[in-house]
């Protein structure tokens, strides 16, 4: 009888299992009741349970007793978790799953905005449009001039966003301003970045009601963020027609450097190819940089960088109304530094912070009479971000400024100084409502030194995902900026000048296609005015001026419907008036063209192993201020026009061949018009155009990478 | 007594192969081979879960983690899904590969964690594929080091070197000796246990563009 009972025993463990077996069944559904399935239904610690079917609803048996925790998890979803206790009769359970705000799924805020990552889920722009838009040249502001919100200056080259001034934009690498990132260059030729496009792999570049996180920019923030790990050792050569570059990235587990040195010279170039403008010596440069990384604890990375370089010009440039060239000499110094990291202290804090520093100075010879510039740019910044739920996060920063600047007439022994010390504190909080829905407010609050005053400008923003493919988004910012620093020094005292924006956005994107139309409208008070300017001295200058900018631009980018093609299209329509500088009445600046176009496509041909470029721009001309007529800013020149075309071929792997043409149609655009400073004779003031310094830029360049692993090239650097 | 020896004795015999497998691989058994037969997303889900709760019991066990990973890498590679969606599932075969890496060191989670690279880099090739394809032929390098004779690491790494050789117009001979290299082994690779098996007649099928 006892065997007989074993017997049972046995068998009842192996095979029977019917004793107090528990029944566990039930729904899952979401918030508004719709049954989600595939959820994973399960006793923690056991391997008993399911998988919710198509209805939501699962049924399980478990052997075990007692209290039991009941777990559901589902990806997209919190866990839930319940302690039940396993009873013969069964157990029914309706559990309703919270949706969590995911980063790859939740909407984010995207007026003003236009991000370039690898992980940005819309794309506007792609990290590699920098490198590879046709008329950009390998310069890195050059594909952005090209994005909706922005204007052509072909006399100017930097960054002019929605008929705000260039000196509107500021610029951060790894959240640290860089002050003078455009190389120096003289009145009415185009400048490009200092900075070596292929550095960054990434970017933020806002046309307006950006983040509390900056300020001192009335129109505009770009933030690069520079490569995190370079997965290599490898050598990269650069010969091109107008100089060359080395570059070096030796790897470590967990440290890298890079560094590289260039030198250009425009001099064999412009004797071949015929200028508009009369150098006497061609722009010349060498630059240094230095790229340091380390990681450091779990998540920790620590970035060190450095650039160096000295450019060199002499121009000769025609004076309006009088038989004599003035001759320009340029001779500038420019050193950046900068060092920062971020890491992570747990799952719900993470921080952020460095130093950098930027040192500019120019030695300018007009007509040999030497005036030297010197700028100097410190920035710190200490920021914390703490994620309190995966719906309510804030951001909390400090941040410490020193902005100087002397200008000097050697000769008199003249010297004009600005000093001031900025200390700010930004707080930040993003809330989702749902994974749909975000609001975002912020505050700034800053003093200065040189005004010793304390002031906050407030910032708030949302986003609604209004179906699968939509979003709408709006953005509300007041913006404050210092006057330019050639004209405090000039003044007893000058305040802020003033911004606030408005700006709405839709995006609609399927998959390969994205469209945005987004409209803003920007107030300006506290303008810099003066009554004349005469010899590079202002007279009576005061913070009298006012203006706005409104208008809307459209974007539309594809890169399925034709095969093997990329392309987009924009529009921007600005309307922007402003009393500034010695003008009396509201006036379009000569920056911004009121119609702007741009195309840009890329195509690449397997069989040839290329990509061909085009980018295409157009406006309807630039305001100007004719001296003959008495309505300010009266005239406007021809429309601007300029058609770019490049062709990238890959013999190997890791060779490219690039050739790029810009202009080449020669149209002869007009940038707008000099006065001669007193009339002639018969009483009128003689005219000169500002032309471009050549009709046509053409660039080859061929590039070389050396590395073991054989797939590698420099495609980054086009 | 003798009679229900005998009876003992049989039950015992009878059960013999079930008591073997301890209930974890049983479980695993069962999994895999839903894994095998899964034909849909949803089937899919259902075996992803079925590792999950496995993992959540076993926790010092990297197999779990390994394939409920390596099941989100192929429901990533459904086209019908739109962009994010595929991006969560590479973000959760991500993190469990992760996961499993903490237990254990060796080429077959490293070249999953560069098979989800492969995956990640699948969903916007033109965008992608310029900064993620020299991370995934870093994780097949790796894991090829870690261990020459890893068909799946070989097999995967093939199909990147077949990739980059036709975008660049180039002779795909590279690709394809790394592919026959990767047949080979699956060829030696014999079935052990729980351990990884995929991906051989995916290659045979492969080596027939490479003739």
């Amino acid at each position: 009888m006892k065997s007989f009972s074993l017997i049972t025993l046995i068998l009842s463990l192996l095979a029977g299992r019917s004793y107090s077996q528990t029944l566990i069944s039930g729904e899952i559904t979401d918030a508004v009741g719709v049954g989600l399935p595939g959820a994973n239904v399960y006793l923690k610690g056991t391997y008993d349970g399911a998988s919710s079917d198509e209805n939501g609803s699962f049924q399980f048996e478990t052997d075990e007793l007692g209290t039991q925790v009941l777990v559901v998890s589902m990806v997209g979803y919190h866990e839930f978790v319940k302690e039940i206790t396993c009873e013969e009769k069964g157990i029914h359970l309706n559990v309703v799953l919270k949706e969590s705000i995911n980063e790859l799924t939740a909407v984010t805020i995207t007026a003003g905005a236009i991000e370039a990552s690898d992980e940005a889920k819309s794309f506007i722009m792609k990290p590699l449009d920098i490198v590879t838009t046709s008329g950009a040249a390998g310069n890195l502001f050059g594909a952005l001039t090209k994005l909706p919100g922005t204007a052509t200056v072909g006399n100017d080259g930097r960054l002019f966003v929605r008929g705000g001034d260039a000196s509107e934009t500021n610029i951060y690498i790894d959240g640290l301003e860089v002050a003078n990132a455009y190389g120096s260059t003289a009145p009415n030729v185009p400048t490009r970045s200092r900075f070596d496009a292929n550095l960054f792999k990434g970017s933020f570049f806002s046309t307006g009601g950006y983040s509390a996180e900056y300020g001192q920019a009335l129109s505009s923030a770009l933030v690069l963020n520079s490569v995190d790990m370079p997965l290599r050792n490898q050598a990269d050569i650069s010969l091109m027609s107008v100089g060359g570059t080395y570059s070096q990235t030796l790897i470590g587990k967990q440290n890298s450097i890079s560094f590289n040195g260039s030198f250009m010279d425009l001099k064999p170039y412009q004797s071949i190819i015929s200028q508009n403008y009369d150098w006497q010596r061609a722009p010349h440069s060498w630059s240094a940089e230095l790229l340091g990384r380390q990681k450091y604890g779990e998540s920790g990375m620590l970035k060190v960088f450095a650039h160096t370089e000295s450019a060199q010009f002499t121009l000769n440039q025609p004076v309006v109304g009088e038989d004599y060239k003035q001759s320009i000499e340029m001779n500038n110094k420019y050193h950046f530094g900068s060092a920062s990291f971020k890491q992570s202290l747990d799952e719900n804090w993470f921080v952020y912070g460095g130093a950098s520093f930027s040192l500019n100075t120019d030695d300018v010879k007009i007509d040999n009479i030497p005036y030297e510039t010197k700028a100097i740019l410190a920035h710190g910044k200490m920021a914390a971000v703490k994620d309190f739920s995966d719906q309510f996060s804030v951001k909390n920063g400090i941040e410490y400024y020193y902005d100087h600047f002397t200008q000097q007439n050697v000769n008199l022994s003249l010297e004009r100084e600005y000093n001031n010390d900025f200390v700010d504190h930004f707080i930040e909080a993003d809330y989702y409502l749902s994974s749909k829905f975000v609001l975002r407010g912020g505050l700034r609050t800053s003093y200065s030194s040189y005004l010793n005053e304390i002031w906050a400008t407030p910032r708030a923003s949302l986003a609604y995902k209004s179906g699968d493919k939509s979003q709408f988004s709006l953005a509300y910012g007041a913006f404050r900026q210092m006057p330019k620093p050639e004209r405090i020094v000039q003044a007893d005292r000058l305040e802020n000048s003033k911004a606030q924006h408005l700006i709405f956005n839709y995006l609609l994107e399927a998959e390969g296609r994205t469209f945005r139309i987004e409209s803003f409208y920007k107030k300006y008070s506290q303008l810099v005015k003066f009554d004349t300017l005469v010899n590079q001295t202002y007279y009576h200058l005061n913070n009298s001026g006012e203006g706005y900018s409104r208008g809307f631009d459209l974007f539309y980018r594809d890169n399925k419907s034709i095969t093997g093609t990329d392309f987009w299209v924009t529009y921007s329509f600005v309307d922007s008036k402003r009393k500034f500088d010695q003008f009396t009445t509201q006036v379009t600046p000569g920056y911004a063209p009121r119609h702007n176009v741009s195309v840009v496509m890329k195509h690449f041909i397997k069989q040839f192993k290329s990509q061909i470029g085009f980018s295409y721009s157009w406006n309807d001309g630039y305001t100007y201020n004719d001296k003959n007529q008495s309505v300010e800013m009266g005239r406007k020149t021809k429309d601007y026009h300029n058609l770019s075309l490049s062709w990238s071929y890959l013999p190997r792997p890791n060779i490219i061949i690039h050739a790029e043409c810009s202009n080449v149609l020669a149209s002869e655009n007009v940038f707008g018009y000099e006065f001669s400073t007193k009339p002639d004779e018969s009483g009128k003031y003689a005219r000169q155009p500002i032309i471009q310094s050549a009709d046509r830029f053409l660039f080859l360049g061929i590039f070389i990478t050396l590395s073991k692993d054989k797939s590698a090239n420099m495609m980054n650097n086009l | 007594m003798m009679r229900n020896l005998l009876l003992y004795t049989l039950i015992f015999f009878a059960t013999q192969p079930l008591l073997a497998q301890s209930p974890y691989e049983q479980a695993m058994t069962k999994a895999l081979q839903q894994f095998s037969e899964a034909e849909s997303i949803d089937n899919l889900q259902t075996v992803a879960n079925a590792f999950e709760r496995i993992s959540q019991k076993e926790t010092q066990e990297w197999l779990p983690l390994y394939y409920e990973s390596l099941t989100y890498v192929i429901m990533g590679f459904d086209n019908s899904a739109s962009i994010s969606e595929r991006d969560r599932y590479y973000k959760q075969a991500e993190e469990l590969a992760n996961k499993a890496a903490i237990l254990e060191t060796n080429s077959e989670i490293t070249a999953l964690k560069g098979y989800v690279v492969m995956g990640q880099l699948s969903v916007d090739p033109a965008g992608r594929g310029q900064s993620l394809s020299s991370v995934a032929i870093n994780y097949f390098q790796k894991a090829i080091e870690q261990n020459p004779g890893n068909p799946r690491a070989l097999f995967l790494m093939a199909q990147m070197e077949y990739g980059a050789a036709q975008f660049f117009g180039e002779s795909t001979e590279n690709a394809c000796a790394t592919l026959r290299k990767a047949v080979n082994q699956y060829e030696k690779e014999e079935s052990n246990a729980l351990m990884p098996i995929w991906g051989k007649s995916r290659a045979v099928n492969m080596l027939n563009q490479c003739k």
